[in-house]
């Protein structure tokens, strides 16, 4: 029988990977790619304790993630375009221009 | 969402739509001047109907607080976009930035960091988080000619974006232990919870102060403040110090303020946040040559100093804290405009060697300068001064003698920087060239930050009685 623990275990697994990803990664868009795998975490925790406590308002609120996600998604690229544009590069090691 | 909710909801409504109408007037219409005078007029507007429109219902949708605390921050927010506005007009016309998206961004910011500090729900609150967050990684990058702005803007966009994660997932375990998204209720029953589900829920105020941490830069998560804050345009660093660490305190004082003391098991790690912030913002700063990273830095102190006044949780601490954000915001916010007010074809005075001499070149700016460095540094008479000893005194009172000591090795460490800047501005120096004489607009601003400064230094009583009244 699968219990609310083995969804939330998943998601924590998830997220604990996903911000090993962002810390360790050095390709800006492969970090955002784990930005957005913390967020779905978030989402798979919400609809599985939503669906246990038999309350909506978790999943009213993967719905806002879900948007908050496309908005931050749209808004990074275009900042990485803007960067690559000056840089050359969206390598994270490049961003050092701005430092002590 | 009735008739009445739309009416409570009408600052935040006129700062969004307004916002939206000239986002679209843009598009179309690339002449500056109307759409920063018709976005100045908007973010007034916003203030004025939250000062005057009596809300019909006490909360909106069960999502915003309507009371007299969201107003009062609603009215400091529209007053903060329209000053940002105001400092922005000439730098966005010189730098060949869109008027239109600059414009409805600082409102968009303003009705997010509104919103924030009223949530009453963590759904609101987590919304209200992202939509000035958002606004802002745009506006930090908005010089797109600049590669310093746009690695600032994608250094601030990733830490962020964690953030934004770790308080998701704390919302989520919040939700998990308490079974409640409606925020004096959830935190309420967190306390009486026991066992593994208060475990939960003491992961998730973890988390959601790690993500606090990043927003407001409380050490160790402040390292990318002075980064983000020099490769920013001045007009929007100002805005980035002032209101969207404001907004964040505001929520966490109205959160705290709303369900008593949430904290017990949390006091040491606060404890040892403020503690650290303080003197990482202080000895950071002593060693900088530039002044909007020694200005990042100062922020990082005073950071850590509010953090000291959100910890006791007594009516007393929370008053502190509210009367230290208005302060903090109006200083820093005159700080900055000081800098964008002087900026011209080479970009901004940063380096020390630039600000070197030029009191005798600018000798009221650099006055105004020197006032509100004073301020930040609590020179007594101004500002800064009653701000810093109401918070001390509330520390005192709630015992919390070790943090106290700490809080005034560091202001006294900060007067050593602040006093270094105020004599640096008035070597007498040859080769100070002189920089732009800025516009009405700019000293409008600068007029307001001084005088609210010692206004506030000689007459606190003025709005620590407001506050008083106002806090929930």
């Amino acid at each position: 029988m699968i219990s609310v623990y083995h969804y939330m275990s998943v998601a924590a697994i998830l997220f604990a990977m996903s911000t090993y990803g962002v810390l360790t990664r050095r390709n800006a868009i492969v970090i955002f790619m784990c930005i957005e795998l913390m967020l779905n975490s978030v989402n798979l925790t919400f609809i599985s304790l939503s669906s246990h406590l038999q309350n909506i308002d978790g999943q009213i609120f993967v719905f806002f993630v879900m948007a908050v996600a496309a908005a931050e998604a749209a808004v990074g690229l275009a900042l990485m375009i803007a960067f690559y544009r000056n840089r050359e590069s969206i390598d994270v090691d490049n961003i050092n221009m701005l430092k002590w | 969402m009735s008739l009445s909710d739309l009416l409570a909801m009408l600052p935040i409504l006129i700062l969004a739509f307004g916002a939206t109408a000239i986002l679209m007037a843009g598009a179309w219409y690339r002449e500056p001047l109307p759409l920063l005078a018709g976005g100045i007029v908007t973010a007034l507007l916003g203030a004025l109907s939250a000062g005057l429109v009596t809300p019909p219902v006490p909360e909106i949708a069960g999502l915003f607080s309507a009371g007299g605390y969201a107003r009062f921050y609603t009215i400091l927010w529209s007053l903060l976009a329209a000053a940002g506005l105001m400092t922005g007009s000439r730098y966005i016309i010189e730098k060949r930035i869109g008027a239109g998206e600059y414009v409805s961004l600082v409102l968009y910011a303003a009705a997010g960091m509104a919103l924030l500090s009223s949530a009453t729900h963590l759904v609101g609150l987590f919304i209200a988080l992202e939509t000035f967050t958002l606004a802002f990684y745009i506006l930090i990058a908005s010089n797109r000619n600049c590669a310093l702005a746009a690695e600032a803007g994608l250094k601030y966009l990733l830490l962020g974006a964690v953030a934004t994660g770790f308080m998701a997932f704390g919302i989520a375990l919040i939700y998990a232990a308490s079974g409640s998204l409606v925020l004096p209720d959830a935190v309420m029953r967190l306390k009486a919870e026991t066992g593994e589900l208060q475990a939960w829920g003491l992961l998730g105020w973890g988390m959601i102060l790690i993500a606090v941490g990043f927003k407001i830069s409380l050490a160790p998560f402040h390292l990318w403040t002075p980064d983000v804050y020099q490769g920013a345009p001045a007009p929007v660093t100002g805005l980035l110090a002032t209101g969207s660490k404001g907004a964040v305190v505001a929520a966490l004082v109205g959160l705290l303020a709303m369900s008593g003391p949430v904290w017990n098991d949390l006091t040491d790690l606060v404890w040892l946040l403020a503690a650290l912030t303080m003197l990482a913002g202080a000895f950071g700063a002593l060693g900088q040559s530039n002044l909007k990273r020694l200005l990042a830095y100062s922020s990082v102190t005073h950071m850590g100093t509010l953090l000291v006044g959100v910890l006791c949780q007594t009516s007393e601490g929370f008053a502190a804290t509210t009367f230290y954000v208005v302060v903090y915001v109006v200083t820093s916010l005159g700080a900055f405009a000081v800098i964008a007010s002087l900026a011209d074809g080479r970009g901004e005075p940063m380096t020390f060697d630039q600000w070197r001499g030029l009191g005798y070149r600018h000798p009221v700016r650099c006055g105004v300068l020197v006032l509100l460095l004073l301020s930040l540094a609590g020179l007594p008479a101004t500002a800064g001064f009653m701000a810093k000893f109401a918070v001390f005194h509330a520390a005192l009172q709630s015992g919390y003698i070790g943090l106290l000591m700490i809080g005034i090795l560091a202001s006294v460490i900060s007067f050593a920087f602040y006093l270094r800047v105020t004599m640096l501005l008035f070597q007498p120096d040859e080769k100070a060239s002189s920089w732009h004489q800025g516009s009405v607009f700019e000293h409008t601003v600068l007029a307001v930050c001084s005088s609210a400064v010692l206004v506030l230094g000689l007459f606190p009583g003025l709005l620590f009685g407001l506050i008083r009244q106002i806090l929930p």
